[in-house]
């Protein structure tokens, strides 16, 4: 008897080992990039469930969102292109481009969602970019009557605007969001742990077990980290960088990231990374705030993060010295420095 | 043993073969266990300083300026180990070379200490 109970002890021992600690990885390819799901301590079952949940809300915004695509938002723009106002009778698609115009207010419009048109001129608005510089007067045209946010009228379920070069491209936004409305659904279906990575864009739901989730920093000329960071709860993390979508010519870099002040993609920076606290928005600033940090001149770059309220930035700028916030310097680890020119702490 | 005789005389062959079955999963369990799987990459951490975390995938001699002096690091074909060091026991460099996740060799004099980090354990997404 003695020994059956040893038995039975250890059977019940070993199968408190594995399953619940177990991390359950998910991938798809939507919004034209990998969208990466971590889920800790849920069953499989669970984890696959309502990660399939995620990824069909995910296609969901990506045919109403997609700039050159087939989507509610390319169907307003072709409707604004021709001088026609555009109903959208959705509650959800109203509040993404209230947001956006707020947002691209208070970035003094450096992040600049209705360039679409600009973005398509050089390139950018194919899966494989087309490699040209557009003509250089074409660009000056183009910046002397530069659409912007403020363009657009919306009115209950109706929008217009009155420049018909207004294009709508959510392409700095669109992720963010996602990852905004990730968490939502990870919350509403009781997942307390996981990890949602939207091209390169992440958000920590809760920890990985006893320990906080790890993200890596992406080296802007290195295929490995150059740093590794704790992203606590709830916390989201965002890089801008010239290394993602870019063609060379001329052994210059010209990146999608483009100053909406001279219609040149900026190149003062290789890349600038933000973190941003918990709140109900965390994914779509950490996606959008990286944008006028990466885009605007070197002199005003620190302004700008004061302005709004960046606490946690890192840029990486062109002549690979480092400009990092004292913040964010205290919770960063290095990993790979020795090439680095400097690093200056704000 | 009055005592024990008759107990003994209760197992049955079926208890001696579980009993058997048993060690077996625990000898293999504890191998399986010592076996940690080679590691990656090689931290370096010196006192007071963010840990370098570098490929051990290469042939490299690595110089660490520690608090004597300069500590040379021999990095070849996955593994790593102190070759030269102003410390005057040398304790770092007997230790010769570590693999292995976790194995770690400690200069105290010279306050620097290299391990064997898994490439996956070091973070679980990337930021780009």
């Amino acid at each position: 008897m003695i020994f059956r109970n040893l038995i039975f002890f250890l059977i019940i021992f070993l199968c408190g080992c594995g399953q619940k600690d177990r991390v359950y990885q998910y991938k798809d390819y939507i919004f034209g990039t990998i969208i990466d799901i971590k889920i800790y301590g849920e069953t499989e079952n669970k984890s696959k469930q309502i990660t399939n949940l995620i990824f069909d809300d995910f296609q969901r915004l990506h045919n109403y969102l997609h700039p050159w695509e087939k989507s509610l938002i390319s169907d307003m723009n072709h409707a604004i292109s021709t001088g026609k106002s555009f109903i959208i009778d959705d509650a959800e698609i109203i509040r993404v481009l209230k947001e956006n115009t707020e947002l691209s207010q208070k970035t003094d419009n450096f992040f600049n969602p209705a360039m679409g048109k600009l973005i398509a001129l050089w390139g950018f608005h194919e899966d494989n970019i087309k490699q040209s510089i557009p003509s250089s007067s074409v660009i000056k045209d183009f910046v002397s009557n530069m659409p912007l946010m403020e363009d657009l009228t919306i009115t209950n379920n109706t929008v217009s605007s009155k420049n018909k070069k207004f294009q709508l491209d959510l392409g700095g936004y669109a992720k963010g969001y996602a990852l905004d409305r990730a968490k939502i659904i990870l919350q509403n279906n009781n997942i307390k742990n996981a990890l949602v990575n939207i091209g390169g864009n992440i958000i920590a739901i809760g920890m990985r077990g006893d320990r906080n989730w790890i993200v890596g920093i992406q080296h802007p000329r290195k295929p490995s980290a150059i740093a590794s960071i704790n992203l606590l709860p709830g916390w989201s993390i965002g890089t801008s960088g010239d290394y993602q979508r870019y063609f060379m010519m001329n052994e210059k870099r010209y990146s999608h990231l483009i100053n909406p002040i001279s219609g040149f993609p900026s190149a003062n920076s290789q890349s600038t990374t933000i973190l941003i606290p918990p709140s109900k928005n965390s994914g779509v600033l950490s996606d959008v705030y990286s944008k006028p940090l990466f885009i605007a001149p070197t002199e005003i770059k620190i302004e700008i993060a004061k302005k709004l309220n960046i606490k946690y930035f890192m840029i990486i700028q062109n002549d690979e010295k480092i400009l990092i916030s004292n913040e964010m310097n205290k919770v960063i680890t290095w990993i790979d420095l020795k090439d680095e020119k400097g690093i200056t702490v704000y | 043993m009055k005592k024990v005789l008759p107990f003994i005389k209760t197992v049955k062959l079926g208890d001696v073969l579980i009993i058997f079955m048993l060690m077996g999963l625990i000898i293999f369990i504890i191998n399986k266990s010592w076996n940690t799987p080679i590691g990656q990459y090689l931290k370096i951490e010196k006192n007071n300083e963010p840990p370098k975390i570098i490929s051990l995938n290469q042939i490299k001699e690595e110089e660490i300026a520690g608090l004597l002096g300069d500590s040379n690091i021999s990095i070849v074909d996955g593994k790593a180990r102190f070759s030269k060091a102003p410390c005057t026991k040398k304790y770092c460099i007997h230790q010769g070379w570590i693999n292995k996740v976790n194995q770690t060799i400690v200069c105290l004099p010279n306050q620097i200490t290299i391990s064997i980090t898994d490439g996956s354990e070091s973070y679980d997404s990337v930021n780009y």
